[in-house]
């Protein structure tokens, strides 16, 4: 009975999003009052509604109820309890109800926290999110449905796909979830304000906190992916070009984009018919994304089910929104007023370059991910785009970007004075030298490009220092001052140098990892010892063992430099019993932001076992650095200012008191 | 009917969330759009102001700009002065009172008796397993009894009652696996020595492999009086193609018998097989059993367990069909091998029987049409 109430809250949910679709944004466009003040109360609704369901399928994992077709096929009664629960979304229909309960999860957010929005944005953009709610309910409830029954269960389920079995996954798609689904509300912002007529500075201003807070979801979920790819699946890498994380990464470069597009706006009131733009197109990717995930055109990790239904629905909704966004954007963006011009050297300038380069790669990575699907539904030929193609053309336009990131935001507005704006970052450029020379000197002149890459690093991490530096004057007025001054400074300040010199942390940890990196490969016997970058790994044996869930061989391996204990570390191979699946499951040991990265191969028999053994230097940069972004995001969404015109708390709590029933 | 209730108010709850903020807004006197961006234009001046005074922005910038905020500004206070705020007119709002009235829950409970499945309670796996036992099927007993030794593998009893279930069930190899672990907590005892032996049999299609055989020497060794596990080593030995012993096994078996134990009619028949084969005593096995299985056999295999029978008749049938294909036989006969494959669910060994049949009576038309008029009624299609 519980289960059947959980389907009934998700129908319900279904019905209030048509209800949210339509009588908030009749409302706007008749600027009635009583009808626009439906949006939040029924956004609210919709949003506990779909939360009761996704708890009722839950508590359907979490007490094995086999009666339901999605626990059947994807749970396990003997599954660890963590594993219980993040199983919910270890599958298609579960992942789509967190999808769906994300996606209404912003429009009680805009609903409760959107006071100081003007009532008829208000009341559009949650119509325009009660479509999309609509249109993914309706998907669930007609392709995927998580609470299908069965009539006489057996006793066992067929378990989690055992590589996803892993505490990363319990983070790792929630976040990048909140990512996604976090820009439908900058799309629904979109929408509205193309709707209704109404694009000014302050909607970019309005926009501003869900872009940012979408963005940061995003950063985190990605390098949360990457991180988990690097770990799990025993290769040693931790970015493939896999169109599943191109997919993730496509809507980031747009959001990132936006974001800075959306600075311009808020401040010039120009670029506005781009920023609408590229917050339609950053959803759009989005949606694209979750398409060629969940519709089995891609065969990955990923793709939990692949049913041709489901596909071509998803793609009736993606033709839907995209095509009706932008239909509706060459209707009404004609009549937008253009905002002012400007020169090419200032912040602006510098803004609208960070765009051309940030879209070019984002086409660059659409191109790379899209064309060999297309040449093979075109002419079955099958290719495959890897690194080569997008080292080739991501690379070099990733380069001058990250040259340019610190001048901007020492740029003045209107009219900048490039000159002015370089004095300002001699220390940093000096910095950004000496460290190229620096690693020339500890590496030799055999490799060119990873030096320099390590200057461009460094380059944007001291730019991003020296932004905050120069904002409050520290030469001039004396650290003591300056330091009162520094903590005067708006969040948004903050989290602009925040972001850039995570991004420049980021850099340097890939530059290092991918120039410097070693490895061996190896077959050992016990007592045999591996040496790498000063390493000595000694193998003493492997042993099986038995988890709750799988049967695992067991490798122990003792770790010295110099003859001196570091770590022991117990790499393994395991085979998950319910689906007879082997995963591999590395050791890491961490030394400073470096990592010894070890994982088992093959058995040879007689006690010998492959093994490869990497030696990461700053690996973990590449995570810290986004980490580091994504609270820059934070920092910036605490920025007062973007609360501007939000009701007085007093006023709050009587709006929100109650209501009798009349 | 509580799940009814609950759903009613659940709809209620939904459709007040509509009706609620209807009635209860107030025509706004400053238009919808409010002056929520006058507010965000007046914090962009002071934001300037605040730049200015930090001396991040120059005189002549921030007047611009300050200039720039203004006309916004003062846009935006035109824009407010033209509209104003309505409340709805009584159709409108009728409307969407009607709306979340009728149609939400019409929608509602249209679509979910349309996907959804009220009648199918829960189950959730430990109140499915709590069950009184009498309600519970053998699937989930089973299921019970093997949770329980999966967290006391030491129990040596609960091995002990759950290997003959596995057998009965169909699951040898597990009910053999479950007496092994009888046997090395609980130490070896004759019948589960010779009970795991006749589950890896039974598992290995009748065939005895080589632990099965060690199993039934070592029960056959602690208790010499046991037939069982001889009745096991003489077919081994048989299978084994060590004839005479085998008949010498058969024979002190069926010597040692006092006529009315079930496993007699089988034991006869082994050694009238390995007798005839041997050419020994060529017509004399006739008298020691009959051709087919009696109705004596019949009858004591109605007493054996189920397993048992199967073993029965396997041994039987396989019997008949090496005796037919090496002498020849009856026409009844042959039907006979054909309706016994057909019981066993071995379609292509009645198909490959007809076959054989139709051959050996090519030369006599009437024969050969009532072999084809058995086959028609056994279903076999005779290609």
């Amino acid at each position: 009975m519980i289960v059947e109430f959980g389907h009934y809250a998700l129908v319900l949910a279904f019905a209030l999003s048509l209800v949210q679709s339509v009588v908030p944004l009749w409302g706007a466009l008749a600027r009635d009052d009583r009808l626009m003040a439906v949006a939040a109360p029924v956004s609210v609704t919709t949003f506990i509604m779909v939360l009761l369901s996704f708890a009722v399928l839950t508590n359907a994992y979490l007490t094995a109820d086999f009666s339901v077709l999605n626990v059947l096929e994807n749970s396990h009664s003997a599954k660890p309890l963590v594993y219980k629960f993040t199983g919910v979304w270890g599958n298609h229909e579960g992942s789509m109800l967190l999808w769906v309960l994300i996606l209404v999860f912003f429009g009680a957010l805009v609903g409760f926290f959107g006071g100081n929005l003007p009532k008829d944005l208000r009341a559009a953009t949650l119509a325009v999110q009660g479509w999309i709610s609509a249109g993914f309910i309706l998907f669930l409830l007609a392709t995927s449905n998580p609470f299908a029954r069965v009539a006489n269960p057996p006793l066992e389920g067929a378990d989690l796909n055992p590589i996803l079995q892993d505490i990363g996954l319990a983070i790792h798609p929630p976040l990048l979830y909140v990512g996604y689904v976090g820009f439908s509300i900058t799309f629904s912002f979109a929408v509205a304000a193309l709707i209704l007529g109404r694009t000014d500075a302050a909607w970019a201003r309005w926009v501003r906190p869900w872009t940012l807070l979408a963005w940061s979801f995003l950063t985190l979920g990605i390098a949360m992916g990457s991180y988990w790819a690097y770990y799990e699946l025993g290769w040693g890498g931790w970015w493939f070009w896999d169109p599943v994380e191109n997919a993730s990464l496509m809507p980031w470069l747009a959001g990132t984009a936006l974001l800075h597009s959306a600075i311009v706006m808020e401040r010039r009131e120009a670029l506005k018919i781009w920023t609408i733009l590229l917050a339609i197109f950053t959803f759009s990717l989005s949606l694209l994304g979750t398409f060629l995930v969940r519709s089995g055109v891609l065969t990955s990790v990923h793709a939990f089910a692949t049913d041709p239904t489901r596909g071509v629905f998803i793609l009736a909704l993606l033709c839907f929104f995209i095509g009706g966004s932008l239909a509706l954007y060459a209707w009404r963006a004609p009549a937008l007023k253009q905002g002012g011009l400007f020169a090419p050297i200032s912040r602006e300038g510098a803004l609208v370059l960070n765009n051309l380069f940030l879209t070019s790669a984002c086409a660059a990575v659409f191109v790379g991910t899209l064309y060999p699907l297309f040449l093979d539904a075109v002419t079955g030929e099958k290719i495959s785009v890897g690194a080569p193609f997008f080292n080739l053309t991501f690379g070099p336009l990733m380069v001058p970007l990250l040259i340019a990131v610190p001048f901007g935001p020492v740029l003045s507005w209107k009219r900048g004075d490039l000159l002015a704006a370089s004095q300002r970052l001699y220390a940093a450029f000096g910095l950004a030298i000496l460290m190229t020379v620096f690693t020339f000197w500890l590496w030799g002149m055999d490799m060119v490009l990873a030096p320099l890459g390590v200057g461009l690093a460094v380059w944007v991490m001291a730019g991003a220092v020296a932004e905050i530096l120069t904002r409050v004057k520290i030469l001039e007025i004396g650290p003591s001052r300056a330091f009162s001054r520094l903590i005067g400074l708006p969040g948004s300040a903050w989290g602009t140098s925040m972001a850039h010199f995570g991004v420049g942390v980021t850099v340097l940890g890939i530059v290092t990892a991918s120039a410097f990196q070693e490895e061996r490969i190896a077959t050992v016997r016990p007592g045999d010892v591996v040496e790498l970058s000063g390493y000595q790994l000694t193998f003493d044996g492997a042993a099986p063992r038995r988890g709750p869930n799988f049967t695992e061989e067991v490798g122990h391996f003792t770790i010295r430099q110099g003859g001196i204990f570091v770590a022991e570390l117990d790499p393994s191979k395991r085979v998950y019993t319910a689906r007879q699946m082997p995963t591999t499951e590395a050791a890491i040991h961490t030394t400073g932001f470096s990592q010894l990265y070890l994982s088992l191969g093959e058995s040879r028999g007689d006690g010998a076992v492959d093994v490869r053994v990497y030696f990461k230097p700053l690996i973990t940069l590449i995570w810290i650095g986004c980490v580091i972004m994504a609270l820059g995001g934070a920092v910036s969404i605490a920025d007062r200012r973007l609360r501007v015109g939000a009701p007085k708390p007093a006023r709050k709590r009587k709006s929100a008191a109650p209501a009798p029933a009349e | 009917m509580v799940f009814w209730i609950l759903i009613a108010v659940m709809t209620a709850a939904a459709a007040l969330s509509v009706l609620v903020p209807m009635s209860r807004a107030r025509r706004s006197q400053d238009g919808p759009s409010g002056n929520a961006d006058e507010a965000v234009y007046r914090d962009q001046l002071s934001a300037i102001e605040a730049e200015l005074k930090r001396g991040l922005i120059e005189p002549e910038a921030a007047g611009a700009a300050r200039t720039e905020i203004a006309r916004r500004l003062l846009n935006a206070h035109d824009n407010h002065e033209r509209e104003a705020g309505r409340i709805s007119q009584a159709p409108r709002l009728k409307f969407v009172q009607g709306l979340a009235l009728f149609a939400l829950p019409a929608v509602a409970v249209g679509l979910y008796l349309f996907f959804g499945a009220p009648d199918v309670p829960d189950a959730p796996l430990a109140a499915r397993l709590q069950a009184p036992a009498e309600e519970q099927s053998v699937d989930i007993l089973v299921a019970r009894v093997e949770r329980h030794l999966a967290e006391n593998p030491e129990d040596g009893q609960g091995w002990v009652v759950i290997a003959p279930v596995y057998l009965s069930i169909g699951r040898a190899q597990d009910s053999a696996r479950a007496y092994a672990q009888a046997i090395r907590l609980l130490g070896p005892r004759q019948d589960w020595l010779t009970d795991m032996g006749e589950a890896m049999v039974i598992a290995n299609q009748g065939l005895v492999p080589a632990e099965a055989r060690q199993a039934f020497e070592q029960a056959a060794a602690m208790d010499a009086s046991a037939v069982k596990p001889r009745f096991f080593l003489a077919i081994a030995l048989g299978q084994e193609g060590r004839k005479s012993e085998a008949i010498e096994a058969w024979r002190n078996l069926i010597a040692g018998a006092d006529g009315t134990e079930a496993w007699l009619g089988a034991a006869r028949n082994e050694l009238a097989e390995l007798a005839g084969a041997d050419g020994q005593s060529d017509r004399t096995s006739q008298t020691l059993a009959p051709r087919g299985p009696s109705q004596e056999d019949v009858a004591a295999s109605q007493d054996m367990s189920p397993v048992d029978r199967q073993a029965m008749i396997r041994s039987m049938v396989s019997g008949l069909a090496e005796r037919l294909a090496d002498e020849g036989g009856s026409v009844s006969e042959w039907g006979q091998l054909m309706q016994a494959y057909v019981v066993l669910g071995e379609m292509q060994s009645a198909e490959n029987a007809l076959e054989d049949a139709q051959a050996a009576f090519a030369d006599k038309p009437e024969d050969l049409s009532s072999i084809k008029d058995a086959a028609r009624q056994l279903g076999l299609t005779g290609s």
